[in-house]
């Protein structure tokens, strides 16, 4: 009897390791890192924005000296601009969702941050609607096959959000919604506003009417120097990519991806999921660089 | 929050050390090579953001094979639900259980349900202890004792060998 479990195990590690199967677990630590510093932040955040928000009101709004100190620290500079404002789990039979809800504050724009957060609060719920939705026919679906209630893993949303710049003049925030069934899909909506104006920043704004020609260029030669230095890095475009790789879809840069300023001056595009790269690429971001004489990449301190 | 950089410092380096053992465990689910990797990535991102929750660091591996399990068995639950028909083996049911027709173990444990199988892989393929599986599977010791029994029964039914060598 032991040889036929012996047997049995070597079929079972005759299984053959695919080749991508280390790039796989690399993007997939990138991007579980990048959800969970996420996560830290805003434990870590919702401490000092607990004890920040109980003097904050009444200091920023009757003296101007300690409005203009705090603006100088830079973790409570971002705290006085987008803060949670509802931070809820709800966990039932079909789904387990977590949100954690920003609120644009302290812009100076009354107007502005009510536009932005309704926005967002409409956003959410919607969203949250039709994940709800999903899951719900997910699990009848599954109980009306034979599965038992008890066994049905509930559908997981994480609503949350990331501050990318925030300065006197611009504030820039990514917020995601992560639905993981079988598989996880992260939905990005950017935010970029020059506070100067109340103005939601687009990227003929920031790159000139010819900027889906700039983003191709800058994205496809950064590709092919990605591709070139790391073979485990795989595009569906740039010359690395196999010619009928892109036959069955649109072409990626017809439709402009979202973006973001960073905090060191520059400008972000994000491709979703599949769009540009196989799934184990995660969601690819580019540095796109800015025309001569953009004031974006002047950092107010 | 000093702790918690180890903790996701030691889960990474898990990970990295025995990432072919989860691909073969989660292609042993789902039998296919693209769908087993899409398990892996999954567990590993669901694992990572959710580091926080994995108290006690000896515990990585029972933690981290928990989540792999229940990745792999939902994507082979939904994806069961869509195989095309040209791709349905060919045999019937009643074949199964022809006398003249001795089923080589490792077939026959495809035959089992998906509890069965998790604890007949984790148990000989993975070389888990009985606790392991049972932290695993997130039942208590007995029922992975008596379903490992169950499971060899069948087992030795579907072979005609003793498999009783737990």
């Amino acid at each position: 009897m032991h040889e036929s479990w012996e047997q049995a195990k070597a079929r079972y590690e005759e299984i053959p390791i695919p080749e991508e199967l280390s790039a796989t677990v690399q993007a997939a630590l990138r991007t579980g890192s990048r959800q969970s510093a996420r996560r830290r932040r805003w434990l870590r955040g919702g401490l000092a924005g607990l004890a920040a928000c109980l003097c904050f009101c009444v200091l920023v709004n009757s003296t101007p000296a300690f409005a203009a100190a705090v603006a100088d620290i830079p973790v409570l500079g971002m705290l006085a601009r987008v803060v949670s404002v509802e931070q809820y789990v709800v966990h039932d039979a079909y789904q387990y969702i977590q949100v954690d809800l920003p609120a644009l504050e302290n812009t100076g724009n009354t107007a502005l941050e009510q536009r932005i957060n309704t926005e967002i609060r409409t956003r959410i719920h919607q969203v949250l609607d039709e994940a709800e939705a999903r899951a719900k026919e997910t699990q009848e679906a599954y109980v009306a096959t034979g599965g038992s209630e008890a066994d049905f893993i509930p559908v997981d949303v994480t609503v949350d959000y990331e501050i990318k710049r925030s300065d006197e003049r611009y504030l820039s925030f990514l917020l995601s919604v992560c639905e993981v069934r079988a598989n996880a899909y992260t939905q990005l909506y950017a935010y970029n506003i020059d506070l100067t104006t109340g103005r939601q920043l687009s990227l003929p704004d920031l790159l000139g009417p010819d900027y889906r020609k700039t983003i191709r260029d800058a994205v496809l030669a950064e590709i092919d120097r990605r591709t070139q230095s790391d073979p485990d890095q795989m595009y569906f475009v740039g010359s690395a990519a196999e010619e009928n790789d892109t036959d069955w879809a649109d072409d990626p840069f017809s439709a402009d991806p979202q973006f973001y300023l960073n905090s060191d001056g520059q400008l972000v595009v994000v491709y979703e999921k599949y769009a540009i790269a196989p799934g184990y690429m995660g969601q690819p971001e580019f540095v796109i660089p800015l025309p001569e004489g953009s004031d974006v990449s002047d950092l107010t301190p | 929050m000093v702790h918690a950089p180890t903790t996701r410092e030691l889960l990474s380096g898990y990970i990295v050390e025995h990432q072919e053992d989860f691909y073969r465990l989660a292609y042993s689910y789902v039998k296919n090579r693209d769908a087993a990797l899409d398990v892996v990535q999954e567990s590993i991102v669901r694992a990572l953001s959710r580091a926080d929750s994995l108290r006690d660091p000896d515990r990585v591996k029972t933690w981290f094979y928990r989540i792999l399990v229940n990745e792999s068995i939902n994507h082979f639950r939904r994806s069961s639900r869509l195989v095309p028909l040209d791709v349905l083996p060919a045999e019937t049911p009643g074949e199964a259980r022809d006398d003249a027709a001795r089923l080589d173990l490792y077939d026959a444990i495809e035959r089992l349900n998906t509890a069965e199988q998790t604890i007949i892989r984790l148990r000989f393929f993975q070389d888990m202890k009985l606790e392991e599986i049972a932290q695993v599977t997130g039942v208590n010791l007995n029922t992975v004792k008596s379903r490992l029994y169950q499971s060899l029964r069948k087992l030795k039914e579907m072979t005609k060998e003793d498999c009783n060598d737990a």
